[in-house]
């Protein structure tokens, strides 16, 4: 009696909270539009908007067409990170899960170098496509050397799985970039984790796996939860958990595949957001997943205005801000939170 | 990343020679032939040894500066393909080990074969190190200086005084730099500076900016670590001085690319490592505010031969390329 009061009173209080987070985001979008390494006035901002025609002012191409690409990409990159984290940490039953442990990220980065020595290929725009090739291949290859065995894909086996693609491809890149210093550059623009220089072409390239990703995502919750009683009560609900479980990799595939394509790999959001998320709403997914994927864009852009800001003219990658501010921040939530296992 | 990349490269490739490079020999050859032999070394420090070195083990364009004077070594090590180093790409290596041909990779074994008695690379005074010694390196390469005294020109202030520090040590390995030949070369570098100085005095109205676009940055080169660049500003052409050179990695401003226009030269000096005839239309297509620098947008551009000069001659031949952009430049598209 006592939970069911709780839930319900927990889930009144979690559907307003949606709409705050929706608020806080778009308050968050509008300062990565007005505020950067260039000082913008802010009636030149708006104009920009306003008309939404480059005019030929610098302040309205850098606002037009690299403020608001940069800000629509940090959101889907963002809210795909989250609730890619958020579904692998359910899946897999494992709390430290996200792109980084299922090779996600060592894929890419292989294809990348790859792309690059091999076919002589230069510039984010052209490699992203091997990026994103090389995180679907990396999870493929987690997903199918883990199924091995009669048992299934058991999330110690993926877990292992992943590490040992993570720890075959991350070999395969270094002894490339070892012996090629053009692959070597090409790969230092990608791994630091940047939303800069992306500007439309990558973002309606990735957008529509992102877009795809994220709406299939909000399917998952009642199933995630039937897998956080563990696969054999799941079993026992009726859930077919091998089906789910495939699905749910092929959601990640996009939305984690898109988003370390678009921006090389981004540490921390899809780490440590999903935690934040539960922290709020507890252990239900059907509020787990929609709070992740408002609460990562959030925290991303955040991060990368910050970036922009701090060493104007110069600009910080968001992937380096996000380690220095989020570490703390982890260990913080670590320390003091009620962290509960996935 | 690319140009950051590279520039660590550089600093690799080209520290010379800081005012002590004038240096001892005895100036008469046929003595220097024999030794005693010494040399003060970009550092400050006086090598010294028995018998003049004649087993030389060089890096790229310290190697490309000692064959000037006739001075051949026995093996080389470059920070690329030999092919594509602009020091080497055109000189005839027959018969010279190739050690390295990779940034901070050195194949010692092969070096301690040739009995090395000289190792002959820049002194960079920023890292205090020389070229193949720096910080970053492999370990294992940097045992190169356990094989022979290591002697360089401090790369600091000016390629002439690079290049004549080479002169220096080249002499006092023996090489007889009154060779014809060799003045020739000065005579060509001496009336390449007089025509460049010409155009640039006929143009006084004409900044230059030395820059790198890059994915995530544009960069700007600071000529105050860039010895090229402060012989153009020396020989009267206005190259921008940037006003806030990364703290860390003083080579260059890092601008970001909503930041690409602060500089508004008349002439934009292209990283040579980089330039191409078709890069700068590249950039305007891919970064929306490149063209935003009016020289970009008019095709002012022209390739700077970025960090790796070391001898008259390529100077000269490098000046030339630049006299013929200067006067073929507009002074006043950036103001």
């Amino acid at each position: 009696m006592s939970v069911s009061v709780q839930t319900s009173r927990r889930a009144t209080a979690l559907g307003p909270g949606l709409v705050v987070l929706g608020a806080v985001l778009a308050v968050v979008a509008f300062l990565s539009i007005t505020m950067g390494s260039r000082s913008i006035g802010l009636g030149e901002v708006l104009r920009a908007l306003g008309s939404l025609d480059d005019d030929g002012s610098i302040g309205s191409t850098v606002t037009l067409e690299m403020r608001v690409p940069r800000t629509l990409l940090g959101i889907l990159v963002g809210a795909a990170l989250g609730v890619a984290g958020a579904i692998l940490q359910g899946v897999t039953r494992n709390p430290l899960a996200d792109a980084g442990i299922m090779g996600i990220n060592s894929g890419a980065a292989a294809f990348v170098v790859t792309a690059v020595t091999v076919l002589g290929l230069r510039g984010v725009e052209v490699y992203i496509w091997f990026a994103f090739a090389g995180a679907i291949a990396a999870l493929v290859l987690v997903y199918a050397i883990a199924s091995l065995g009669r048992e299934g894909a058991t999330p110690v086996k993926l877990a292992l799985a992943g590490a040992a693609i993570a720890a075959g491809f991350g070999s395969l890149t270094t002894g490339i970039v070892m012996t090629n210093v053009d692959a070597l550059n090409e790969l230092r623009f990608w791994q630091v984790g940047s939303l800069a220089g992306r500007y439309a072409p990558i973002l309606i390239g990735v957008a529509p796996f992102l877009i795809a990703g994220l709406i299939a995502s909000l399917a998952f919750g009642r199933s995630l939860n039937g897998l956080a009683l563990g696969e054999d009560v799941a079993r026992g609900l009726g859930q077919r958990v091998g089906l789910t479980r495939a699905a749910a990799f092929g959601v990640v595939a996009l939305l984690a595949g898109g988003a370390t394509a678009a921006c090389g790999p981004i540490i921390f959001v899809g780490l440590v957001v999903p935690h934040i998320a539960r922290f709020l709403c507890g252990p239900d997914y059907r509020w787990i997943l929609p709070y992740s994927m408002l609460l990562s864009p959030i925290v991303l852009l955040l991060a990368d205005v910050l970036g922009r800001v701090v060493t104007a003219p110069d600009e910080l990658q968001v992937g380096v801000v996000l380690g220095v501010v989020g570490a703390p921040v982890f260990v913080g939530i670590v320390r003091y939170g009620r962290l509960s296992e996935a | 990343m690319r140009a950051w990349r590279t520039v660590l490269a550089v600093s690799a490739l080209s520290v010379v020679l800081a005012g002590c490079g004038s240096s001892d020999s005895s100036g008469d050859t046929a003595a220097a032939a024999a030794g005693p032999w010494s040399f003060t070394d970009g550092s400050g420090t006086e090598v010294k040894a028995d018998k003049t070195p004649t087993r030389i083990i060089a890096h790229a364009g310290e190697a490309a500066a000692l064959m000037s004077f006739g001075i051949k070594p026995v093996g080389i090590y470059a920070d690329e393909s030999v092919k594509t180093d602009p020091n080497l790409k055109s000189l005839d290596l027959t018969g010279i080990e190739i050690l390295g041909e990779e940034w901070g990779k050195i194949d010692v074994e092969k070096a301690a074969a040739l009995r090395p008695d000289l190792i002959v690379g820049d002194w960079w005074p920023a890292e205090k190190a020389h070229s193949g010694l720096e910080e970053g390196v492999d370990e294992k390469s940097k045992k190169l200086a356990e094989l022979a005294p290591v002697v360089g020109v401090t790369q600091g202030k000016s390629i002439l005084q690079l290049a004549e520090g080479y002169e220096d040590l080249a002499e006092s390995l023996g090489a007889k730099v009154d060779d014809p030949k060799i003045a020739e070369t000065k005579k060509r570098f001496e009336e390449s500076v007089a025509k460049f100085k010409e155009a640039v005095a006929a143009k006084p109205g004409l900044t230059v900016a030395a820059m790198s676009p890059a994915d995530d940055k544009v960069y700007v080169a600071n000529p105050e670590y860039a010895p090229e660049l402060l012989d153009f500003q020396s020989f009267g052409l206005k190259v921008i001085n940037p006003d806030s050179p990364d703290k860390g990695f003083p080579y260059w401003e890092n601008l970001s690319w909503e930041n690409a226009d602060k500089y508004q030269p008349d002439l934009i000096l292209w990283d040579g490592r980089a330039f191409t005839e078709t890069a700068n239309a590249e950039w305007g297509k891919k970064q929306p505010t490149w063209f935003k620098i009016k020289a970009a947008e008019q095709g002012a551009v022209v390739a700077w031969p970025a960090y790796w000069l070391h001898t008259y001659g390529d100077f000269a031949t490098e000046l030339d390329k630049l006299t013929t952009a200067v006067k073929a430049a507009n002074e006043n598209i950036g103001s």
